[in-house]
């Protein structure tokens, strides 16, 4: 019949009408939160799909096990060159099935004005290294033709046929691929005996994608390599993902601090309106504390009334941050972001975090309320 | 609504409160302020004190001390018995719920919720389920007249309407004692004439001390015995028990 | 009326904390993300700008060293040296690779310049020798300040190197630096050089300079250092522009959201105070003033503590460790001033609403509740 605690149903109608008698005020409060949330859930998607973007020449070439450099770490982010007789070498090896060689640098092309940071693969187009999926035209049949991104050619109204020049010389347009951009820069497709002659390396190889033979471990090639060439050898895998953990490293803390901005001003949002909201109801709250309320009870309705605020809002949130990402990819496409339940699951929780550090304000008020004010005069 | 907490029950005293020589004073040395000195009363079951004075001389602190709101610095007050002064700060509010009612100047209702929830809340901070709460909170408003303003806000009631909802939830938990802070100032003559005798009745039928603390000179009609505070002590007492007209004390609040 | 409004502002203590802290964060969304490339954009374009070379040749359309790759045949430096006006011709050879020592690898700008070259050497060099002999590295940047130093070896493409110096002059969030004998760059039989550093003759003004050893020279671009310093710099702005532009958007909203709902609650408190005003014959016009007043102050205070935080961060990062730069500009701080003052302006709107909407008899009710 008696519970043993204070609360129930009265209290909760006291948070919750106590909050929405100002529509006005919980409209925005709720904005704030939504936008705080939005926020974070765009950040971290957009790190997400750079993630995916990073990692895509590797998620679509051939070859499981990579020839490199030795003491090589990386696929993309540090330069590798080998001697060009390992291919010879690699393809001797048992186990293995193909070696493809690739030839890959940095550049920048100078497109309208605007400079771009394009990532130059030399292949053969027989052997593979090259787009893998084409929207337009073709793949480079001479050596004064290039495979450019889609994205970035349509930012720069470049066309099939059209003219580029890299590195001082004249190149056309054969064909555009796609899965081929990030924000940070794009691939740009030459046979490899072109990209030899414009970096002045005669026959010079930075990779080889190994395929091994069926039935054969990606591993097991790996540690062959190691021991019977002079050769690096990793796990395509690894390297993408050391790539990845490159560019995490350094896009990490740019992200958290705009992350943890976006936080804040969520906390500050919900302690403002329940700041406002408490000392609105000073008399109020001095009253039940008169009459016997404990102040355990009233700080129950302030959370309840934080964490209502912060349901209400993280809903809109996450939807905002959808529009948002779709809005953005459609209007710059080599912005790319990417959801999963758990960056969604983590963001809400934030929200709920922040809404918990927000009720310390008005706790602060509650707690020094004097029940005795309310016979003063 | 019985305490079902603490120790053994209050006996049944002759004497609900008992103030002995209760002193309150402020500040230190050179500026010390004794607001409240020497203090003595003895408020019986249904019994009706009026308490008045002119500002500043000590009303509201006796009356802080009287809703165990303040300690006095010294004397002692008892309330069933039991000797409030004594009692840790931690377990005041409590006894506040349930054994004081509190009725003040202002109404101080919850502007947010209705009548009917305004009523119930207390009963259950005390520790009741909703269902029950509400059930007493209705009959109680009923038997004062309101069972057509239940859900109503108190923004959509008169004055004299939501000082009976006060009345209602200062009863709810079944106090023995009630306090009340000029229960008459913010209505017009007629409500409050209404809302005193509503008291009287409530003390005589119910049994239960009501201290009230005002300036308003016709409550000396239902009081039994006024008291009038002057510089922190009283100064005179008069016994007085005087029924206001009879045909008001048959009829309805 | 303005001192109303003042008094009325900072009456609350923790409302106005609450609000010009709010602003803060949101107009720090802006100022942070300008100043993470700015900072970035500055290191960058360092090893340039403190090189004494004035004119920087490179194959025939790169202006620039970030990501850039520029392959110039080793007879071209004789070429460059022999044009008119030019005093010193050093060749460079440039790779952004990894460093790699015992536990970790950094990325660097790896530099390799002959034994006697004059140009682009590295500068302040803190500790241990300057020059660079056969298979010696110095050392700059994240890896030196990870503790790795003279005596120890690192490897770089492929081959060991031994530390024989350490400077601290271009290390930057993500790039170190390792300057290397030239002759380490010979593999495979290529002789090619990446840049050649130019000084110029005294008297000789760089920029007719550079146009002579393009007229001479064929097949390479001469580009002033202060353009390839501000080539360098374009790389990363246009990479940025974008996001920089989302973030601005959305720092903007944010911003407006806060000021917003602070400027509503500060107004519905004073109701009263307002309705006593207007009571009294105030006419709303001036009481309007006295919001916007109160917007424009929140504001100021806003941006000024969004700035001052920006600094702060700035300073302190790179003491922790933590690989982020900070650098603040004028250009920002007036972009982020030029929203905080649109934000003002539409914030200020709804209390000036809920004000003319106030009945001024609210005086005259009683308090009751």
């Amino acid at each position: 019949m008696a519970t043993a605690g204070q609360d129930g149903i009265e209290a909760m109608t006291l948070a919750i009408r106590n909050l929405v008698q100002d529509r006005t005020r919980l409209l925005l409060s709720v904005a704030g939160v939504a936008l705080a949330t939005m926020l974070v859930l765009l950040l971290n998607g957009f790190v997400t799909g750079f993630n995916q973007q990073l990692s895509t020449y590797a998620d679509h070439t051939p070859g499981s096990v990579v020839a490199l450099q030795k003491g090589g770490r990386n696929l993309l982010v540090s330069t590798s060159l080998i001697p060009p007789t390992s291919r010879e070498q690699v393809r001797a090896v048992d186990g293995v099935d193909e070696a493809i060689p690739v030839l890959l640098r940095t550049t920048i092309l100078e497109l309208q004005g605007q400079r771009r940071a394009i990532y130059l693969v030399g292949y053969d187009r027989a052997l593979g290294g090259g787009p893998w999926k084409l929207t337009a035209g073709r793949e480079p049949a001479a050596d004064d033709e290039v495979v450019l991104d889609r994205v970035l050619a349509s930012r720069h109204d470049l066309v099939v046929g059209g003219t580029v020049r890299i590195l001082g010389r004249s190149f056309t347009v054969s064909g555009l691929s796609d899965q081929t951009t990030s924000w940070m820069l794009s691939f740009a497709f030459l046979r490899k005996g072109a990209a030899e002659s414009l970096f002045l390396t005669p026959g010079a190889t930075s990779l080889l994608l190994v395929k091994p033979s069926p039935g054969v471990a990606p591993e097991t090639v790996r540690d062959r390599l190691r021991e019977r060439t002079g050769l690096g050898a990793e796990l395509k895998a690894t390297l993408a993902e050391n790539d990845r953990q490159f560019f995490l490293r350094y896009f990490s803390p740019p992200i958290q601090l705009m992350a943890a901005i976006a936080s804040l001003v969520g906390a500050l949002v919900v302690g403002l309106v329940l700041y406002t909201a408490t000392i609105e109801r000073q008399r109020e709250y001095g009253m039940l504390k008169a009459i016997g309320a404990r102040g355990r009870t009233l700080y129950r309705v302030t959370l309840l009334q934080a964490l209502a605020v912060t349901a209400l809002g993280v809903l809109p949130g996450v939807g905002l941050a959808f529009a948002a990402s779709g809005l953005i990819e459609a209007l710059r496409p080599q912005f790319s972001n990417a959801y999963d339940a758990r960056s969604v699951a983590t963001a809400i929780a934030a929200s709920f975090v922040m809404a918990l550090v927000a009720t310390l304000l008005p706790t602060r008020v509650i707690a020094r309320l004097a029940p005795a004010d309310v016979f003063r005069r | 609504m019985t305490d079902h907490r603490g120790a053994a029950p209050p006996e049944s005293p002759s004497t609900t409160l008992e103030v002995t020589r209760v002193t309150k004073r402020f500040g230190e040395g050179a500026t010390e302020v004794v607001a409240v000195r020497d203090v003595s009363l003895r408020v019986a079951p249904g019994e009706i004190v009026l308490i008045m004075g002119p500002s500043g001389s000590g009303k509201t602190t006796l009356l802080l001390m009287l809703g165990a709101l303040l300690r006095p610095s010294s004397g002692q007050i008892r309330l069933d018995g039991a000797i409030l002064s004594a009692l840790p700060e931690s377990r005041l509010p409590d006894i506040r719920l349930r054994r004081f009612g509190f009725i003040f100047q202002d109404f101080n209702l919850l502007s947010a919720l209705t009548a009917l929830e305004n009523v119930a809340i207390v009963a259950e901070l005390a520790g009741a389920s909703g269902k029950i709460a509400r059930a007493r909170a209705t009959e109680l408003l009923t038997q004062l007249g309101l069972s057509q303003r239940l859900h109503f806000l108190p923004e959509k009631l008169s004055g004299g309407e939501k000082q009976r909802v006060a009345i209602a939830r200062a009863l709810m938990n079944d106090p023995t004692f009630i306090l009340a802070d000029e229960p008459t100032a913010n209505l017009d003559s007629k409500t409050g004439r209404d809302i005193m005798r509503l008291l009287r009745s409530i003390a005589k039928e119910q049994g239960r001390s009501i201290v009230i603390v005002s300036h308003d000179q016709r409550i000396k009609d239902i009081a039994d015995r006024v008291l009038w505070l002057e510089d922190g002590t009283f100064a005179q007492a008069t016994e007085m028990a005087v029924d206001p007209s009879e045909e008001a004390a048959r009829s309805p609040a | 009326m303005l001192r109303f409004g003042l008094r009325n502002l900072f009456q609350s203590r923790t409302r106005l904390l609450i609000s010009v802290g709010g602003v803060a964060l949101a107009l720090m969304l802006v100022l942070s993300l300008d100043a993470i490339f700015l900072g970035m954009e500055r290191q960058l374009s360092a090893y340039i700008e403190g090189s004494s070379a004035d004119v920087f040749v490179a194959q025939s359309g790169v202006r620039n060293m970030h990501m850039a790759s520029s392959s110039l045949p080793r007879a071209i430096v004789d070429r460059v040296a022999r044009v008119d006006g030019v005093a010193d011709a050093t060749p460079l050879a440039y790779v952004s690779t990894a460093v790699l020592t015992k536990n970790e690898q950094y990325l660097a700008y790896v530099i390799g310049l002959p034994p006697d070259a004059s140009l682009g050497r590295p500068e302040r060099v803190t500790n241990g020798a300057h020059m660079v002999g056969q298979g010696d590295v110095v050392i700059d940047g994240p890896v030196a300040r990870a503790g790795v130093g003279v005596g120890d070896d690192v490897t770089i493409l492929g081959r060991t190197f031994r530390v024989v110096g350490v400077s601290d002059a271009y290390g930057s969030v993500f790039n170190s630096f390792a300057f290397v004998p030239l002759d380490a760059f010979r593999t495979y039989g290529s002789d090619a050089v990446s840049y050649v550093l130019v000084r110029a003759q005294p008297g000789v003004a760089p920029s007719a300079l550079a146009e002579r050893i393009e007229a001479e020279v064929s097949d390479v671009t001469a580009t002033v250092r202060a353009d390839f310093a501000k080539q360098e710099i374009k790389v990363i702005n246009d990479m940025a522009t974008e996001v920089v532009a989302i973030m601005n958007l959305i720092g903007f909203v944010i911003g407006l959201a806060v000021m917003a709902l602070t400027m509503y609650t500060a107004t519905i408190a004073r109701r009263a105070e307002y309705g006593v005003l207007k009571a009294l014959g105030v006419r709303t016009a001036r009481l309007y003033r006295a919001v916007i007043v109160q917007a424009v102050v929140t504001v100021a205070l806003g941006l000024a503590a969004g700035v001052a935080f920006t600094l702060l961060v700035a300073a302190i990062v790179p003491r922790t460790g933590v690989q982020l730069s900070l650098a603040l500009d004028a250009g920002s701080v007036a972009k982020t001033a030029a929203f905080a003052l649109a934000i003002t302006a539409l914030a200020a709107v709804l209390p000036i609403l809920g004000i003319a909407r106030i009945d001024p008899a609210i005086v005259f009710r009683r308090r009751i509740a």
